[in-house]
């Protein structure tokens, strides 16, 4: 399989993938309902969203996830650090989706498979983060509407 | 001509026909939806803009996560959030899976469909009824502007 092929088989494989996934993202928001919008902001779930949309490895994601959930730890928010690790989990799990991808598209000859492999992590966590950013928006009313009901 | 080339060639026909069908039907829907979003504050290049989505990504979820974070935005309930029309408009477009599965089990007593039919049927689906809303949306703005 040449890398033109291997790129085409790849795009549909993810898309499907992405498809399938959406509700397991929207379930992972929906368990934290009670976190959003006060605890979990949407300005750190956009955050989150570019973080992971430029990352050039998944290791660069992990880090940030880990950044929060430590942050949030130092000044004794638990629920929050359990957010962030939740997450951490969430998408750590996702290399074994990308491995069984990866299984079902035989890589060119010139691939070097490590970097195939994280490549391919790093866009399913991309993924599931923009379903993730999209449901959390969707049913989290924003704060100036929560000032709005206050006032 | 192969008998494997031959069949490939008449389920994207009879895969055509059958979305064909399914779009002329979503017309008076789509008609309704545009309706209702004429009385928001939305203009046509956020409506286009959506249909341009449908039409370039290859995933049903593209669509569906662009709508949420519009209607989740829009703080003010002025657009897509107004009177619940994104949230209508997103059912929608989700309900539109059972058309699709309706449609693959159909072909699939005929032809041999891949996995991931369904998915791409309901991806077509998806982009003819914003292709119908999109249309009506701009007719009927222009209407109301004379």
């Amino acid at each position: 399989m040449n890398a033109l092929e291997y790129r085409l088989i790849q795009k549909e494989k993810i898309a499907a993938w992405s498809d399938r996934w959406q509700s397991e993202a929207a379930r992972f928001a929906d368990s934290h309902r009670d976190l959003l919008p006060r605890r979990i902001t949407n300005a750190q779930l956009y955050g989150l969203g570019n973080v992971v949309r430029s990352a050039r490895r998944y290791a660069d994601v992990e880090k940030f996830i880990k950044h929060q959930a430590e942050k949030a730890g130092r000044v004794g928010r638990l629920d929050v650090h359990g957010y962030w690790k939740d997450l951490e989990t969430a998408l750590g799990k996702l290399r074994g989706e990308a491995q069984t991808l990866l299984k079902n598209i035989p890589l060119p000859v010139e691939a070097d498979s490590r970097q195939a492999l994280d490549a391919l992590h790093r866009e399913l966590a991309s993924l599931y983060v923009q379903h993730l950013v999209a449901h959390s928006v969707y049913w989290t009313p924003d704060e100036e509407e929560h000032k709005r009901r206050e006032r | 001509m192969s008998t494997q080339d031959f069949q490939e060639i008449a389920l994207r026909v009879a895969l055509s026909q059958a979305i064909a069908g399914k779009s002329d039907e979503y017309d008076r829907r789509a008609q309704e939806y545009a309706s209702r979003l004429t009385g928001t504050k939305l203009d046509k290049t956020q409506v286009r803009g959506l249909e341009s989505l449908a039409c370039t990504t290859d995933k049903v979820s593209d669509i569906t996560d662009w709508l949420k974070l519009r209607v989740g935005r829009d703080s003010g309930r002025e657009r897509w959030a107004k009177d619940g029309v994104g949230r209508d408009l997103f059912a929608e477009l989700d309900g539109l899976r059972n058309d699709a599965q309706k449609i693959a089990a159909a072909l699939s007593r005929t032809y041999s469909l891949d996995a991931d039919q369904e998915r791409q049927v309901h991806l077509r689906l998806c982009r003819e009824f914003l292709k119908h809303l999109a249309a009506h949306f701009e007719y009927l703005q222009a209407e109301q502007k004379r």
